[in-house]
């Protein structure tokens, strides 16, 4: 078990319409696909990058990004 | 509350005017009374149906299967749907899936030099004046620029151009049937225009968007003539007026608020998110309009199939149940999900140019004019539905550098 807690993040394709605010506020967990839809490309985070997915995921218009904690073994 | 469609809630009789200059100018005061008396209903009576609550906007922008993007032909001098905006999923998706694209965030980045340049010649022109009109120095030649360039047009006709877009947009007319007519015969102009150029750019074609329109596939089939005349037309109406309108407001703003600028000029990396502020607090484009395809209620008031609703973007994105003190300016903001650039699948296509130009815009003006203000003695101008400065003149404080 580990102490360090991680977050699995996800990302709703249906969901998605490219705002871009995901790749724009956490380039370092998303990308943005050919049609400038956001894609995950890191999906587990924790950290400084939890907050920036947090971030990321508050200013999505879509609500299209959500965490959800990772229990690891 | 239940009503029928004659009897919709309604503000006190003639106490909203959004065709008010005042109002134009502040709007802010004016959504927040028509969230707290009739959030769903007619805020002007006589007016349309308007939805004016976040998450009521939110919802109508996310359902083109209830709330539909497709509008009565003719409207705006056009003889068919625009492409890809009067289109609804799922026929509208493969025209996004071959224009999103070509305006994604990645691609929009490659033009960024460009389009500093067009900025930079722009503000040659006038910095050394110790001030200018805005609106014509600046928020109407720059995004014009960018779009002739980017579509592969003779920016010569760039005059030609803003007076066929101004014909259809705000029409000089003193009756409604004379508007009509303006706009059907500057629609058959816009029609002429682009066909003369895609005939040219078929024996000729060239690196840009109109030539990749003759020759692209779109669900693996060219476009028909009429399918890429029906693009440029919303182009030249939605391509625009919308970031010269989002320029002056956030200029207007930024004239009139100094401590405000001086944070942007002493610090440039703050620009995305004071522009994603600026964005909502004064979303330029006030509204956009959608059909319903079936009864609905919505807020506890039943609306009818084929009811035009009014979606008031300006008053969801000063809304207080989503934003936190959501009458106060606040460049940090977060959460932010404002819907200047709507929402759902007709999310608009140019929101990632328009804000690299903005940041371009900004980022370039202060490096020349960090210092400005409202001309002493006089008042910016705003028009309504579409927010634009129609007159701001500006002073430079300090003289340029």
């Amino acid at each position: 078990m580990s102490d360090e807690e991680n977050w699995k993040v996800e990302h709703d394709g249906d969901a998605c319409v490219g705002h871009g605010r995901c790749y724009v506020l956490a380039p370092d967990v998303f990308d943005e696909d050919e049609q400038g839809h956001g894609v995950v490309k890191l999906a587990l985070v924790c950290g400084p990058l939890e907050k920036k997915v947090r971030r990321a995921a508050e200013n999505c218009p879509e609500d299209a990004i959500s965490l959800h904690r990772e229990s690891q073994s | 509350m239940s009503s029928q469609n004659d009897a919709l809630p309604e503000v006190e009789s003639g106490e909203i005017n959004f065709f008010d200059a005042a109002v134009a100018a502040h709007p802010q005061p004016t959504f927040q009374r028509i969230r707290e008396q009739c959030p769903v209903g007619k805020p002007i009576p006589g007016g349309s149906v308007c939805l004016s609550r976040y998450e009521d906007v939110i919802f109508a922008l996310r359902h083109p299967e209830i709330f539909s993007a497709v509008m009565p032909v003719g409207l705006i001098g056009n003889k068919r749907p625009l492409i890809p905006l009067h289109v609804d999923p799922p026929e509208q998706v493969k025209y996004r899936k071959f224009l999103d694209p070509l305006f994604s965030n990645r691609n929009v980045l490659k033009m960024e030099k460009d389009v500093r340049e067009i900025a930079r010649n722009l503000i040659d022109r006038f910095a050394d004046d110790g001030g200018c009109e805005f609106n014509s120095a600046f928020a109407i030649p720059y995004p014009s620029t960018v779009f002739l360039r980017l579509m592969g047009l003779p920016e010569g006709d760039l005059e030609y151009f803003l007076t066929l877009k101004n014909s259809i947009i705000r029409p000089l007319a003193d009756s409604s049937e004379e508007e009509a007519k303006i706009r059907n015969e500057t629609g058959e102009k816009i029609y002429a225009y682009f066909e003369k150029f895609l005939t040219e750019l078929e024996k000729a074609p060239g690196d840009n968007l109109l030539s990749l329109f003759i020759t692209a596939e779109v669900a693996g089939e060219r476009m028909n003539r009429e399918e890429i005349l029906d693009i440029c037309y919303l182009f030249l109406l939605g391509g625009l007026d919308t970031v010269t309108s989002t320029l002056g407001c956030m200029f207007s703003y930024l004239a009139q608020h100094p401590e405000r600028r001086r944070m942007l000029v002493d610090d440039p990396s703050a620009l995305p998110s004071a522009i994603e502020e600026m964005l909502r607090w004064e979303t330029p484009v006030v509204q956009v309009v959608r059909i319903l395809k079936e009864d609905y209620t919505i807020g506890g008031v039943e609306l009818k199939q084929g009811e035009a609703v009014t979606l008031v973007l300006g008053s969801a994105d000063t809304d207080d149940e989503q934003f936190a003190n959501a009458q106060e300016v606040d460049f940090q903001r977060t959460p932010n999900k404002h819907v200047a650039f709507g929402g759902g699948p007709h999310r608009c296509l140019g929101s990632h140019l328009s804000r690299m130009e903005l940041r371009v815009a900004l980022e370039e003006f202060h490096r020349r004019i960090p210092d400005y203000a409202i001309r002493k003695g006089e008042q910016p101008s705003y028009s309504h539905a579409i927010r634009e400065v129609t007159y701001l003149p500006l002073e430079f404080e300090y003289g340029s550098q």
